[in-house]
């Protein structure tokens, strides 16, 4: 089956039966700490577009799609797929990006994630969570070339409720590390750069941001997050700071989250002739992420 | 963009289309039901609404430590025979999506004769309209602690829901206490 109608069908689904929220998400990218109480189900697909590179034609798009399920009333774990396909035309990066043309859509990753709630927001007035997850993923989100990577991040969370609890104040510091190895790729030119060698990467992230309740059920949210990589080779890889609005429909039995994130300033790798003041290698210019969720 | 990404105008339309088959609101009792519930030997309801001042949103704040919201507050005060019973106070606070509205019954010297919940729209916590939850704030005072998992039990699932409902009794019988004691 298409991998894009699979979704688009599962979408529709899950939002046409007006079921479902709980871990809902008030932003695209900084989480909340709250969890799911005891018994409860939440069912969640979130779209990230990645769109581009300030040269040529790039664009890719991920699929998440998440069954999280409340374990006990402090803890909760989900089993997520991703989807991935990306389009490349006029940019070739030596070492990133190989080969022009559309890759995907397809299968890309399986993940586990856990949350662990210490403090909760509305009883402790300060909330504190530890998220983790474990992602194996076989497609290179850039390039769209086989890729195998096994990645394990935590992540500490904390949340702030002001105007008894209509503005929410979230801040997440997280740290990723992940095995890489590459396919290699036939007939590509002798003195293109394609290392096949398992590589490690470590990932930090610091993410901060707010919502604010404006009328019942509607939420309008602003985020900012800077994140840097390491690896092997290279050393300090990239950095990016990504920040915009989110707008946010949370009700009784579903909620959708649409946000736009712009790279605000980067650094790192760059390619020949590429705009400076941003890293356009493995980031893009611009992410549009949309999620819908459903609570049982 | 290539036909995948095309199918994004497709998906990102979807949110609007489930927001159109899925908005609705539950409302549980009305405030005559509510005023029956908490004064059944009442014969009249004198409309006592109030118009809270600055000084007086300051003083609640101050005494209750839960800052007063709203201008107007909806109280009547409950009669039977012209002998005073009590006052029926209608409040609303925040609940995770929308307000949470419930009413407050309370005798002449503040004590909580009960407490109804007159409107509740979210995911979780329905227990949160249970005699069980409820019945925990009667015979409380402006005195009592008010404090989740201490004297006033946790719904998981509607922690904001619980603190803000239980903050909000303690607010009313401030507002009891500082306005509404002298009759």
């Amino acid at each position: 089956m298409n991998l894009t109608r699979f979704f688009a069908a599962a979408l529709a689904g899950t939002a046409l039966t007006a079921g479902v929220q709980a871990d809902e998400n008030l932003l695209g990218s900084v989480k909340g700490a709250e969890v799911l109480p005891k018994g409860a189900y939440d069912l969640y697909t979130a779209i990230k577009w990645r769109a581009g590179k300030g040269t040529g034609d790039y664009d890719a798009i991920d699929i998440k799609t998440e069954l999280e399920y409340g374990f006990s009333d402090r803890f909760q774990g989900g089993v997520a797929l991703f989807g991935r396909s990306v389009s490349n035309e006029g940019l070739i990066v030596d070492g990133y990006l190989p080969l022009e043309g559309n890759f995907g859509p397809k299968l890309a990753a399986i993940e586990l994630t856990g949350k662990y709630n210490f403090l909760s927001p509305a009883k402790d007035d300060f909330g504190l969570s530890m998220y983790s997850s474990l992602n194996y993923d076989w497609m290179d989100a850039h390039s769209g070339q086989d890729k195998d990577t096994l990645s394990l991040e935590f992540e500490l969370i904390g949340q702030k409720y002001f105007l008894e609890g209509q503005m929410i104040w979230m801040g997440n510091i997280s740290v990723e590390g992940t095995y890489a190895d590459r396919a290699p790729i036939d007939n590509l030119p002798d003195d293109f750069d394609w290392p096949t060698d398992p590589e490690m990467e470590l990932e930090v992230t610091l993410g901060t941001g707010l919502s604010y309740r404006f009328a019942p059920n509607w939420y309008l949210g602003a985020e900012i997050e800077y994140q840097t990589e390491f690896e092997t080779e290279v050393g300090q890889e990239r950095w990016s700071v990504f920040g915009g609005p989110s707008i946010h429909y949370g009700g009784a039995k579903w909620w959708a989250t649409a946000t736009w994130l712009p790279q605000l300033s980067g650094g790192g790798e760059t390619y020949d002739g590429q705009p400076d003041g941003l890293h356009l290698i493995e980031k893009t210019k611009n992410e549009f992420i949309l999620k819908v969720g459903l609570n049982f | 963009m290539n036909q995948f990404n095309r199918n994004f105008v497709f998906l990102a339309a979807l949110p609007t289309l489930a927001i159109s088959q899925s908005v609705y609101a539950k409302d549980y009792l009305s405030v005559a039901d509510a005023r029956k519930i908490l004064f059944p030997a009442a014969q009249t309801f004198l409309d006592h609404k109030l118009t809270i001042t600055k000084d007086q949103k300051k003083a609640i704040k101050d005494l209750s430590g839960v800052r007063q919201r709203w201008d107007d507050q909806l109280v009547w005060r409950a009669e039977a025979d012209g002998r005073f019973l009590g006052w029926l106070v209608v409040d609303e606070v925040v609940g995770k999506h929308e307000f949470i509205t419930y009413a407050v019954g309370i005798t002449p010297d503040g004590r909580v004769i009960g407490v109804e919940i007159l409107s509740y729209r979210e995911t979780h916590g329905y227990q949160i309209m249970e005699a069980d939850w409820r019945n925990q704030f009667k015979g409380k005072t402006i005195d009592g602690a008010f404090k989740l998992d201490e004297d006033i039990s946790n719904i998981s699932g509607a922690t904001l829901s619980c603190r803000n409902v239980t903050d909000g009794v303690k607010r009313v019988l401030a507002l009891h206490q500082l306005v509404l004691m002298d009759g």
